[in-house]
């Protein structure tokens, strides 16, 4: 996909969101307030609420699974326990603190009560002010990188959470632990989707 | 697992010792053992036992508790070596923990090590070219550090050799800056590497695209199975496809029945004997019981990597060498080398969409020096050059994070579309011989084992620099002209060791006034001592050094064995 097709996709996406939102507000509206279904270690309940939602919502459950289904917020939770230091957890919490605080300037509430259309809208801003990641070479970005603040840096881990899991690493994209000889040109259509590391 | 005899102490006494089991001394340790020689190899960390000691060549990365990611506590063992970007969950192990093997940056120097059977041959990235005589006559064609006494003709035999045995895979083209190897069947390029190959070669005469030449089989060779392009070499190749000292040279060793392997024993020194004029075995520390212990050999090949072996010759005072065996030159320690590292470009390539790939195969393309070959290219703004490795692939779900979208259709798109083809190229240029780079024994830190530790003080100058400036100016030049989009160049400024490739501080030469080492890896005044690690380089080229420290401990070693057989040492 080159970049112009990213974009397009990105404005369906939001354009599906926003004929959705009535419907989806109603939706939720009637729910009880979104329960955890499970006990963190590292995060506090609203940080935990508040990564669930951001998994959910960007890795959706649909005909394949969602971050949720394969636990990706369990293991982001787990990550962030048993790989930062002090200053990175205090540096983490914070940054939930600050998203939350923004969503609650913004909206009212706390993102994980957001409804989806301001949850894509809130996203989507996200996603133009974020810096990206340099390109890297051999386990070592290249040139200076700038900050890419929370939502990025989590939304990095979510995919490698998700893409990383054993159940989409086997079931959902192609598996393939001893590929042979390597082949340097075949068609696409003949591995169907991309590999699973 | 092979049968090692690790119960060395019922006899103190062998026709070689050999200090350390990496890339060199698993060579030395196979020639030895073959032409007869009882043969002790001390190596400072634990054996590796194929069976046991690689507990992840199987795994997947749902198969560790965090998928690779490295805990505080992994940070801090590891402090320095995690500067590579190469360390894992997975191959943690094969590293060397920082905090009991100190060094001082008297300048930022990144110090790779492996303390364990094998060492770093079993982490190298098995990218395999022999120097050329370009290489060899460097030195004394531009005047800077000394001449090499030996030239490509004397060590061509010896890479046919380790090549043969090796297995070395590549395509053969007769460049004289490259010279060709015995070789396995070269690896594909896939269908964007050879778009862009055509289109460097059009637009650049005199340039070339190669796939990597590498220590990988690409077809069965000596009992051991092909490449199946898992990538997973670190972590243990269970066909043992790539070369590395711990499951070829050093079983090798073993089936000649003459192999003895100490493990935990850390060199401390060569001991020297004024009398006979020579070298009479080497002092180790125990590392598990701190004894201090002494083994005695007719021949020592010190193998321990270029700057563990200066240290042990540092260490190695006597009154006849108070500043360190065999440096009555004064050069011990100095013309320390690495290659410089991490300068390119990058883009994507719009086409061949519907093609992709099998495998994930472990090398890349290589575009050999083509500065300063000859006179038409000869450059104004410095001497020697740099050589790119690279290479072409799509990032599949890994671009996720960058994309600017999420949702249903983000995540459908990262399972189904592989993403744009991506090139890269980054250069390795070559480093001169300067004496102020170098090391000194740091008596005021010691290590655990009450040891002096080094300190290295080295940067790169301005012939380095200048070769770095070209280095990103020409690639992203040859990205322009091969047609790709978004180039970015980058420039790392990375520190001098990041490269891997330290050589240098015990250097070959022709005159016992200004090198260590003789023609035939022999230190000058102490004959009987070998170096064929890259202590012994005498420049750095711009290539991959290992298959020719191969090439030189084979060649040494044949020596060695001679002179033995005529009663010289």
């Amino acid at each position: 996909m080159n970049r112009r097709e990213a974009l397009k996709r990105t404005a369906v996406l939001g354009g599906t969101a926003a004929v959705s939102t009535s419907l989806l507000g109603l939706l939720q509206g009637c729910q009880q307030q979104p329960r955890l279904g499970w006990s963190p270690t590292f995060l506090s309940t609203d940080h935990a609420q508040l990564v669930s939602a951001l998994v959910d919502t960007v890795l959706p459950k649909t005909d394949t699974p969602g971050g949720l289904d394969v636990k990706a917020d369990m293991f982001i939770d787990l990550v962030f326990d048993k790989t930062l230091d002090d200053a990175g957890k205090d540096q983490k919490i914070a940054e939930m603190d600050a998203f939350n605080a923004d969503c609650n300037a913004r909206y009212g509430s706390a993102f994980h009560e957001l409804d989806l259309a301001q949850k894509t809208e809130y996203l989507q801003e996200q996603e133009a002010n974020a810096p990206k990641f340099n390109g890297g070479v051999w386990g070592t970005a290249v040139g200076e990188q700038p900050p890419v603040g929370f939502y990025r840096s989590l939304k990095s881990l979510m995919v490698w959470a998700y893409f990383s899991s054993e159940e989409v690493g086997k079931d959902v994209t192609n598996y393939d632990p001893i590929p042979g000889p390597y082949q340097g040109c075949i068609p696409l259509a003949d591995v169907g989707k991309v590999y699973s590391y | 697992m092979p049968n090692y005899n690790i119960d060395a102490k019922r006899n103190m006494t062998y026709d070689a010792i050999v200090i350390g089991s990496g890339m060199s001394g698993g060579w030395a340790a196979k020639e030895l053992c073959e032409a007869g020689l009882k043969t002790l190899v001390l190596e400072r960390g634990r054996i590796m036992d194929p069976a046991k000691d690689f507990p992840n060549m199987h795994k997947e990365a749902w198969d560790y508790e965090l998928r690779g990611s490295l805990t505080p506590e992994d940070k801090k063992k590891y402090y320095k070596n995690i500067r590579t970007g190469f360390i894992g969950e997975g191959n943690k192990h094969l590293y060397a923990n920082d905090e009991e093997n100190p060094y001082t940056e008297v300048k930022p120097f990144l110090w790779v090590r492996a303390h364990q059977m094998g060492g770093r041959s079993q982490l190298w990235g098995r990218q395999s070219y022999r120097w050329s005589e370009i290489d060899f006559e460097a030195n004394a064609r531009d005047g800077h550090g000394v001449d090499w006494p030996i030239r490509y003709k004397d060590l061509a035999p010896w890479y046919t050799h380790v090549e043969k045995f090796a297995g070395i895979s590549g395509e053969a083209l007769g460049l004289p800056q490259l010279p060709d190897s015995h070789f396995l069947p070269p690896m594909e390029l896939n269908c964007v590497e050879k778009d862009i190959k055509q289109r460097i070669e059009s637009n650049f005469p005199g340039r070339h695209m190669i796939i990597g030449r590498v220590a990988h089989l690409t077809v069965p060779h000596n009992g051991r199975g092909q490449c199946q392009s898992r990538n997973k070499c670190s972590l243990g190749c269970p066909y043992n496809a790539f070369f590395n000292s711990t499951t070829v040279t050093m079983p090798a060793a073993e089936a000649t029945g003459n192999l003895t392997i100490r493990p935990y024993s850390i060199a401390h020194s060569i001991i020297y004997d004024e009398e006979q004029g020579k070298a009479t075995g080497v002092r180790l520390i125990d590392s598990e019981t701190g004894e201090m212990m002494e083994y005695f050999a007719r021949i020592i090949f010190c193998n321990a990597s270029t700057l563990s072996t200066t240290r042990i010759l540092m260490n190695s005072t006597s009154s006849r060498f108070p500043d360190g065996l065999g440096n009555d030159s004064g050069e011990l320690g100095h013309n320390l080398m690495d290659h410089t590292y991490r300068i390119g470009a990058m883009g994507t390539f719009e086409g061949h969409e519907d093609k992709y790939y099998k495998g994930r195969r472990p090398n890349g393309i290589y575009i050999p020096r083509y500065w300063n070959i000859n006179e038409q290219t000869k450059s104004d703004k410095f001497v020697r050059g740099f050589g790119f490795q690279g290479g072409a692939s799509r990032p599949g779900w890994g671009r996720g994070a960058n994309e600017d979208s999420f949702g249903a259709d983000f995540k459908a798109s990262l399972i189904s579309d592989p993403g744009p083809w991506e090139f890269f190229i980054t250069g390795f240029a070559e480093c001169l011989p300067y004496h102020d780079n170098k090391v000194t024994l740091d008596t005021d830190n010691l290590d655990k084992w009450g040891q002096p530790t080094l300190a290295i003080d080295c940067d790169w100058k301005e012939n380095e620099l200048a070769l770095n400036a070209q280095i990103e100016v020409d690639a992203v030049e040859m990205l322009d002209k091969a047609g790709l989009q978004n180039i970015v160049g980058f420039n790392n400024h990375h520190e001098p060791g990041f490269g891997i490739h330290e050589m240098g501080t015990a250097r070959m030469g022709r005159d016992p006034k200004t090198s260590v080492l003789n023609a035939t890896n022999q230190v000058h005044a102490a004959k009987n001592v070998f170096v064929t690690d890259g202590a012994c380089m005498t420049s750095n080229s711009c290539v991959n050094p290992s298959l020719t420290y191969m090439a030189l401990t084979a060649r040494a070693a044949d020596h060695a064995i001679s002179e033995l057989k005529k009663q010289n040492l």
